[in-house]
């Protein structure tokens, strides 16, 4: 079946190689400054809660948050996410870490993450990369894709003033475990708002410790349909790549530890992550942070030690 | 095609002699590749044809062996037909990502085609920044039939020696080998986006959780 897949992409690929244009694949690379003006005049999503109902992110997105989670290991990360909005789909084109550090001066710490944000957003609107923020993702490490309280006040916050926006959580700890991408899209409704009832959404077990976060939280927001595109030379290169993959079984992973690849790339979030003050941020993100419960295991830990 | 992308000769006296080795080993990550593929990808889609681009890599030196772990796109600009790194955006873009990623960095260009004067030119600025560079090729327009029956990747890698030619010392190019690392998180991440479909959609599923394959 596999062969199968592979046979009919290389066929489509030449097909619409032979046509001499493959921009079509393309185009949704192509950043139209006016288009998103006009949307942004026109704001559709004002009128309906639930106005957006797909988000495609691109393969670099992706691969680029599943990695940023993973190297966080059992701290929760956070970064921001560029793209746009076509109709009722929101467009993932790339995103980005925030390097938010675990400190005791918190506020510090939020003023450098908002001017992290600002320079990011510009220095990369000099090579090309033109979209602004169109929402912003984060870690919950093992404990499944989903909104807490805090997640759902960052995410209304934002909703209000830098809309459109969308809140992506990754589950990096479920990802490894299950060999397959742990990942959900979310809108919150509006203070106040009642939604239709939707029925049951899909199952995903919930730790113990969160299952009130959850039920109190879980009728405030809704998911969309995540699906995902790449370039016609992505399409090129991946499947050379997994076809090494496939063929050498990777021979130099062994070399390579997964130790040296997240040592450089951890924030510890977590050290934050009781932090509930937002604030308004001029690199177009409202920070609030998560208070999980690691905030409290830590301190445990700490008076443990102290002790 | 841009005019400068037919060329596929190597310019004479950019290679080093068959004979000669490279001194390191590369392990390269895919991310790597994902970056320098969307990047020519989104400027070509700008632009409206393919255009050479730039970037530098992030990696580490253990021994005798690198691990390109990352990379950033670069600006340059043209100045007499020469490309010209801009050094103050290569700055910037260091100082962010040393904020993120505090590692050892190196250079990537990228474009059709085997290396000529302009990457030795290009490879004299980046010594500035690291006295011993290695330089990451890709040939977006390889062709595709081609890679999929011998599941080649269009990457090449290559550091500098200096040769005396004709008398004088001169910077020649010698190729590396590398090899494809990973970490588990990005395998299962590429094994993931290399299934989607072109056509896109279709993929995702509904409701609080998706997950994949
Ligand atoms: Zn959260």
């Amino acid at each position: 079946m596999k062969k199968m897949d592979a046979k009919n992409a290389l066929k489509t690929w030449e097909m619409s190689n032979q046509v001499e244009n493959v921009s079509s694949i393309d185009d949704i690379y192509r950043y139209d400054r006016q288009q998103h003006q006009d949307i942004l005049t026109a704001k559709p999503w004002d009128k309906d809660p639930h106005y957006f109902k797909h988000i495609k992110i691109s393969a670099l997105a992706l691969l680029k948050m599943v990695m940023h989670a993973r190297s966080g290991g059992n701290l929760e990360v956070m970064g921001l996410l560029l793209g746009k909005v076509d109709g009722s789909t929101m467009i993932v084109m790339d995103s980005f870490a925030l390097p938010v550090e675990g400190t005791e001066t918190r506020v510090n710490a939020q003023a450098q993450a908002y001017e992290y944000m600002a320079a990011y957003t510009e220095s990369a609107k000099q090579v090309g990369r033109l979209e602004n923020a169109i929402g912003w993702y984060h870690s919950h490490p093992g404990y499944g894709c989903w909104l807490s309280g805090i997640d759902v006040n960052t995410q209304m916050l934002n909703q209000q003033y830098q809309e459109p926006f969308v809140a992506i959580v990754v589950d990096p700890v479920r990802t490894i475990s299950a060999g397959k991408v742990n990942i959900g899209a979310f809108r919150t409704y509006p203070k106040g708002y009642i939604p239709p009832d939707e029925g049951p959404s899909e199952y995903q077990s919930i730790p113990l410790s969160k299952i009130e976060d959850f039920g109190v939280h879980c009728k405030h927001y809704y998911s969309l349909d995540v699906s995902y595109f790449k370039s016609s030379l992505d399409r090129k290169l991946l499947e050379s790549l997994w076809n090494k993959y496939w063929v050498n079984t990777l021979s130099s992973s062994s070399l390579l530890t997964n130790a040296d690849y997240t040592t450089g790339q951890v924030f510890d979030l977590a050290d934050k992550l009781e932090q509930s003050e937002v604030q308004l941020g001029r690199g177009g993100f409202i920070l609030g942070m998560d208070s999980h419960e690691k905030r409290s295991e830590d301190k445990l830990l700490k008076a443990t030690k102290d002790g | 095609m841009a005019s400068n992308m037919e060329v596929d000769n190597p310019d004479v006296g950019v290679m080093a002699s068959a004979g000669t080795s490279g001194s390191v080993s590369i392990s390269l990550h895919p991310l790597v590749i994902m970056n320098i593929s969307e990047h020519w990808t989104r400027v070509k889609a700008q632009e409206g044809k393919p255009v050479q681009v730039y970037g530098a890599l992030i990696g580490k030196q253990k021994g005798r062996n690198i691990e390109v772990m990352n990379s950033f796109e670069l600006v340059t600009d043209k100045v007499n037909d020469a490309v010209v790194v801009n050094m103050d955006y290569y700055t910037v873009k260091e100082e962010q990502f040393k904020q993120v990623f505090s590692e050892m960095i190196f250079w990537v260009g990228t474009h059709c085609g085997n290396p000529n004067t302009s990457d030795i030119n290009v490879h004299k600025q980046i010594i500035q920044i690291n006295e011993s560079p290695i330089f990451l090729k890709l040939n977006p327009l390889a062709r595709h039939a081609d890679l999929f029956v011998i599941f080649q990747l269009p990457v090449s890698m290559y550091e500098s020696v200096i040769d005396l030619v004709n008398g004088e010392a001169t910077m020649l190019l010698v190729e590396l080998q590398y090899t494809l690392a990973t970490e588990e998180a990005e395998r299962i991440g590429v094994d993931h986006v290399a299934r989607v479909s072109i056509a896109d959609s279709v993929e995702g599923s509904t409701g609080m959780i998706t997950s994949f394959f």
